[in-house]
Order: structure tokens, then C-alpha cells, then sequence
């Protein structure tokens, strides 16, 4: 299908690949390489996706840089459709953010780029594919196409034994009709690291060690829910910002895209089950072992009654107050467009899709509040590139000093409001992190006066 | 979501043998009357639900006379009860109770019909949906000289943006009465819709009977009815379709009004991790 975001995206590919490439070629090797090529992921024995990948793995590589410490990128694209790559949670320059909707260049299939940038802010970052998928539930967020990435601090942030590293992804999707008129996306299997739960070589762990877990929802549209059976987290921040108050949880919600690092006290010998906590998804698969170093027996799940999790729980304790903060209100209304029970709904906001949302002009330095309505039976999960917000309020609470996030999921028929201030001049883009509605019109840019 | 992780081997085994089957018995029975007017979709009922439906159908212009024992259809009210359980993601079970009113009768029990279905699973991935549904029952030969009928319905439909289409190639069989040696009849089904709104959609429904199988009647003795519905999508608990048919041939009756009101009740134990 070419709607006008692919032609959009077609259009900018030779550009993309000599813009980038020409002034940088001839300088020294780079510190990353990426390599977009064609992989069958083995979720078990007996689910094989064939998908692409970075570098012949799901989830890509980790990459770890040094915040403010210039990295030289090199992508090459051997796959068989125009790719780019986003930095998500990075504070970049439109052109290299990874996004064509900003005027960053597509790389077209065959040829490769080059670029510089100095990675910021510190935390718990990803990177992955941000390109269309339509109807095709392999493609763009539906593939392998996604990898952890650490900005360190300057400073070492913490006191743990060993960090890992977690991707909650979903396969094999098919849109389905639902009740409410909707097509949704369902899947047969979902993966952490690429593996269904008992398929995947168990975490290890040693009794009295504190982990760090940095876990990613990489899924292209669906919320989870994990647990740790016999454990729980300690969250240290939210999409790579520490929290203003760290809280000890029994489970962890990340809606698409977010990420969450918790510290987990290794304190229960055994072998456990680290997975979905709605039963028919970690059937599905989802789902890893944790092993304690000379545990024997099959890894344990201990099943919780109910879902819990809050953004309202990380906030500052002092009650915050708007009084005295100067700062300009967006109001945003996002509800969907019906196209038959065959088709999917075309979203909008503010009463249009992309491209024909509205832009709104950001004077830097300044403070906007988006005050975020949705009108629709979905939740969102709603990005707002090159930035970051603070949560102010979300499903009717009171005003609080919420986490700080570049990811925050508007439940259905809410509202939310947060916060950000205009640092970064350049096109943004601001939009709903599942695939099948960003796909269907669920964008807007921002542009800087 | 409906699907299933095992079994899928063994599920279209058991569709191709029902088929098979079919057509090795085959012969021929009337439609089984204006009891139950729907065009089926091809999706069932998920497990731990009960969809239970009444069927409302009046005759304003049918058949006036008694012929072979049989009551005439005219004027006739029928209402009937029908009760579909969900086994599992592919599979459903329903049963009806016929009931008709008429002037000088009563209301009177017709008879009673069971009607197993199974479908191809979402794991399949087939670009259409597809499943096979096969019913059998008895109504009294007040209402039908034949008494004992079978049917089998392969049902394929496809929803395509607004569109929703839907085929029911029924064969038909009866097992007593005087149509027993006849063998199998053809009994199509059509429907057409399109979404008007998320909650209005209107379109038509075709059902025929052509007769025996090889050997259609003359178009004069087919039955042929075309009605113009109207489906609203209140709700997914709820299926509400209403429609006016008219029967341009002999063998039809020339004028039915129809109704569908259906209820789901689901009442496995919901938790949110379920």
C-alpha cells in the first residue's frame, strides 16, 4: 500500500543515503555497527518467524556508551525494504532521531550510513525500526528490529551485581475483529529475548546478589504485565529517568515501548518463573527462568490475583501544585475514525490524521503541557521524541510531580496531562507507540518557532 | 482471541471426513421451514459462553390451504429458541425449539433440532472464514410431512472493509417421511451487507431450496426468498437483525417478516488474568 507516509518515505532515500554517508565516509571505523538483514528467529523448535534483525539477533546487540562521549554509528541496510533507526529516549537532532515524519533520511535497501552523536541523556535507552507496516504483521515494529542500549552516566549510577537485560515482544500477529467494531492485532506467541518460556537459556543468579533488571516492551502493540515469582522490584527508574520515589512492587506494567530498571534482591533460592502474569500470554510463551546458581526442580510460578501498577506511586511525595509555573496548555483530543468492521479505524487528533494533524509551533525555552484526552475504547501509549515529560496527572488524579518518561499510556477513555520543556529545537514527533495506529494516522509533529 | 495450540491436524481431518461423508449418503429433504431464518457466519461461540437467540418470524402472505396434512403457512407466527454453547475456540453446539401460532391452533411445539458446528481455527490463517455445520431434528408432520431431516452446512464468509459477505451451500436430507429416497437437496444461502455506521448495517440475505441435487426442480417449484435485513451492532453481548423477505416463486411464501434477538452470556469466571 502506498499511503502518503510511505511515499513520504520513498522519497527521502536517495537523499538519506548521500546526505549522511558522503561527508563521513572516509573518517575512522565506527564504534557501532548495525546490520538490518533478513533472520528466522527460533521462538521454540516449534515457532520459526522469519523476520529481520540487527547484527543476526533478537534483540539486537547491547550497546553501551558513554553519555556526551561521541559515538560513530555505521548502518548498513541488507534487507529488502527502506529502514531507519530510531534512538528512542535520546536527545538527538531531527536529522539523525530516527524518524522520516522529523526529515531524518531513510537508508535504502543495499546501501549504508554514517553518523556521529553524542548520546544523552544517560539511562536506560533502545533503539529500533520506525518505519510503516500496514497490513503486514511482519514488518517495521512486528520484526526483530529492536535493541537495548545503556547511555552510562558520567558517574556510576548504582550498587548491584549484575545487570540484565530484558525484551517482551509478541509474534506471529494477525489483525482480528473485535467486539466494539475494532481490528486489533492478536498473536500466537510471545517471546522475552526471543524466546518462548522454557525455550531460552535461564538468567542466572547467585543467592545474595542484587540484579539489576532492565526490562523493554518491544511488543508492537501490546501492554504486559511481568512478575517474579518469590521476588519482587524495587524500581529504580522509569524509561531510563530515576524515579523520584523508588517503590518495592510485586509486578511491573510496561505498556509499548517503556522501560522499566528494578533492582531485584536475589533472596530466594530455587528456580523461578520471571513472566507474563495474565496466564493465556505466558502460555504463550512469555516468559524466562530464573536460576539461582545449584537450584534443581522445575522453576516455580506463584500466580497473582489481580494486575496492580501505578505511575502515581514513583511521584514526588510533596503534593505538587501548578500555581507559579508558567506554562503553555496543547490541548489534545484523540478518538478514532469507524471504516467498517473489515478495516481498521483511522485515529486522529484533534479531529484529523497524519498528515494532516496539526502542528504545533514550540518556542524554546519554554514549558507546554499536553493535555491529553482520549475519547476512544483503546489505551495508548503515547512518545513524544527528543524529549522528555513529566507525568502531571493521569486518569483523573491529582496534580503530581510525576516520573519523568518519554513514554505514558493513556488508559481508554481518560485523560492525562504532562509536562515538557522546548530544549531541543528541530521537528518532533509526537505519537501513539502501536504500530497498527501510528500505521493508521495516530501522529503529529511538533515544530519549533 | 480464538485458537488452539493442538489438534489442528486432527480438526481438518475430521472436517474433510464430514464432507466425505456427506456426499457418499446423499439425498434429498425440503427446507426445514421459516423457523430459524439466518445466514450463518462462520465464526462460533467461544467457550464458557451461552448465545441464546429467539427467532421471530411472521408470514403475512403464504400458503393458505392444508395440503398432505400440513398446516398452511399462512399467517403463521413462529418463534424459536435457540441455544448455542462454545466448546472451545473452534467448536459450538446448538439447539432450537420450534414453536408456531396461528389462528384455530394455538401456539404448538413443532419439533426440536441439534446442530453441532466446527470451525477452521484463526491459527490457520485462512484468507476467508470457514466452518462446517451439521444439524439434525425432528418436527411434527403437522408442520412437515418429513419428520426426521439432516442437514450439513459448510459456511464461508469474508468481512473486507465495509463489506461483509457470506455463502451457505446447505445440503439437505431426509431421514423420514416421504422424501426419504430422494436424496440430497440444495439449499443456498447469501448474504451481502455494508456498515452504514460502527453500529447500522443493511444489506440482503438469498435462501433457496433448488431441489434435489443433480436434479433441480423447475424454477417454478424452487424456493426462493430475498429479504432486505438490517443488523445493529448495539453491542458485542448483543445480536439484533431484523428483516422483510419476499418469495417471487409457487413453492415460496410470498411474504415474511423476520427477527433475530440474541444475547451472550458469559459465565466463565473473568479475572483480569485470566
Amino acid at each position: 500500500m502506498l499511503n502518503r507516509r510511505r511515499f513520504g518515505q520513498l522519497t527521502g532515500l536517495a537523499a538519506g543515503s548521500a546526505i549522511l554517508s558522503r561527508p563521513i565516509r572516509a573518517a575512522t571505523s565506527p564504534d557501532v555497527t548495525l546490520e538490518i538483514a533478513s533472520y528466522t528467529l527460533e521462538a521454540s523448535p516449534r515457532h520459526a518467524f522469519r523476520t529481520v534483525a540487527y547484527n543476526g539477533q533478537v534483540p539486537g546487540p547491547l550497546l553501551r556508551m558513554r553519555q556526551g562521549l561521541e559515538q560513530r554509528i555505521e548502518i548498513r541496510n541488507s534487507s529488502k525494504d527502506p529502514e531507519v533507526v530510531h534512538w528512542h529516549g535520546l536527545f538527538l537532532p531531527s536529522e539523525v532521531d530516527g524518524a522520516m515524519e522529523e526529515g531524518t533520511p531513510m537508508i535504502a535497501p543495499g546501501s549504508q550510513v554514517q553518523m556521529n552523536f553524542k548520546p544523552d541523556p544517560p539511562g536506560f535507552r533502545w533503539f529500533h525500526t520506525h518505519t510503516f507496516a500496514g497490513k503486514d504483521l511482519t514488518k517495521a515494529q512486528y520484526s526483530g528490529l529492536h535493541g537495548f542500549l545503556l547511555v552510562e552516566p558520567r558517574d556510576h549510577p548504582g550498587n548491584y551485581d549484575r545487570e540484565v537485560f530484558l525484551a517482551l515482544h509478541d509474534w506471529g500477529g494477525r489483525f482480528e475483529g473485535g467486539g466494539d467494531g475494532s481490528m486489533n492485532p492478536v498473536y500466537d506467541v510471545s517471546t522475552i529475548n526471543g524466546k518462548m518460556l522454557g525455550f531460552g537459556e535461564p538468567v542466572r543468579v547467585k543467592h545474595g546478589e542484587h540484579v539489576m533488571m532492565h526490562l523493554l516492551n518491544s511488543s508492537p502493540t501490546e501492554v504486559h504485565w511481568v512478575a517474579l515469582a518469590g521476588h519482587s522490584f524495587k524500581v529504580i527508574a522509569l524509561d531510563g529517568n530515576a524515579v523520584a520515589r523508588s517503590q518495592t512492587v510485586s509486578m511491573l506494567r510496561l505498556a509499548p515501548a517503556e522501560r522499566i530498571s528494578a533492582m531485584v534482591e536475589m533472596n530466594n533460592p530455587g528456580a523461578w518463573i520471571l513472566g507474563e502474569v495474565r496466564k493465556h500470554i505466558q502460555s504463550a510463551g512469555l516468559g524466562i527462568v530464573i536460576e539461582y546458581a545449584g537450584a534443581i526442580g522445575k522453576p516455580a510460578w506463584a500466580q497473582p490475583g489481580s494486575l496492580e501498577w501505578s505511575y502515581r506511586r514513583f511521584a514526588a511525595e510533596e503534593q505538587a501544585s501548578q500555581a507559579g509555573e508558567e506554562q503553555t496548555r496543547i490541548n489534545l483530543v484523540f478518538d478514532s475514525k469507524f471504516e467498517g468492521h473489515g478495516s481498521e479505524e483511522h485515529w486522529r487528533i484533534n479531529g484529523k490524521s497524519y498528515p494532516d494533524t496539526d502542528e504545533p509551533k514550540l518556542i524554546e525555552g519554554r514549558r507546554y503541557r499536553l493535555v491529553m484526552k482520549n475519547l476512544s475504547m483503546d489505551d495508548h501509549p503515547l512518545h513524544l521524541h527528543r524529549h522528555t515529560f513529566e507525568i502531571r496527572q493521569v486518569d483523573g488524579s491529582p496534580e503530581m510531580s510525576g516520573p519523568r518518561k518519554d513514554v505514558v499510556l493513556v488508559a481508554a477513555k481518560t485523560a492525562a496531562e504532562v509536562e515538557f520543556v522546548a530544549d531541543n529545537p528541530g521537528k518532533t514527533l509526537f505519537h501513539c507507540h502501536q504500530q497498527d495506529h501510528m500505521d493508521r494516522g495516530f501522529m503529529m509533529v511538533f515544530r519549533y518557532a | 482471541m480464538h485458537s488452539i495450540l493442538r489438534g489442528d491436524r486432527f480438526l481438518s481431518r475430521s472436517l474433510l471426513l464430514c464432507v466425505v461423508c456427506v456426499l457418499l449418503i446423499a439425498r434429498n429433504a425440503p427446507a426445514q421451514g421459516n423457523y430459524e431464518i439466518q445466514v450463518y457466519g462462520a465464526d462460533t461461540v467461544p467457550p464458557k459462553n451461552l448465545m441464546v437467540e429467539l427467532h421471530s418470524n411472521y408470514t403475512v402472505t403464504g400458503q393458505p390451504k392444508v395440503i398432505d396434512g400440513v398446516y398452511p403457512t399462512n399467517h403463521q407466527e413462529h418463534e424459536t429458541l435457540e441455544l448455542t454453547q462454545g466448546i472451545n475456540g473452534w467448536a459450538e453446539v446448538g439447539f432450537y425449539v420450534f414453536t408456531s401460532e396461528q389462528d384455530g391452533h394455538g401456539v404448538q411445539w413443532v419439533g426440536d433440532h441439534i446442530r453441532p458446528r466446527v470451525r477452521a481455527p484463526d491459527r490457520w490463517h485462512l484468507p476467508v472464514g470457514l466452518s462446517l455445520s451439521t444439524e439434525i431434528g425432528y418436527q411434527r408432520a403437522a408442520y412437515s410431512t418429513d419428520t426426521w431431516t439432516w442437514e450439513i452446512r459448510p459456511i464461508i464468509d469474508k468481512t473486507t472493509g465495509r463489506w461483509y459477505f457470506a455463502f451457505n451451500p446447505a445440503l439437505e436430507r431426509t431421514l423420514h417421511g416421504p422424501d426419504v429416497k430422494q436424496g440430497l437437496g440444495f439449499s443456498p444461502g447469501v448474504k451481502v451487507s455494508y456498515d452504514f455506521t460502527s453500529v447500522i448495517s443493511g444489506g440482503f440475505e438469498y435462501y433457496a431450496d433448488y431441489g434435489r441435487l443433480g436434479a433441480f426442480d423447475d424454477l417454478h417449484q424452487q424456493q426462493q426468498q430475498i429479504f432486505a435485513v438490517t443488523d445493529l451492532n448495539v453491542s458485542p453481548k448483543w445480536e439484533i437483525n431484523f428483516g422483510v423477505g419476499v418469495g417471487p416463486t409457487a413453492a415460496t411464501d410470498h411474504l415474511i417478516v423476520k427477527g433475530i434477538l440474541g444475547r451472550r452470556f458469559d459465565w466463565g469466571k473473568k479475572s483480569a488474568v485470566e
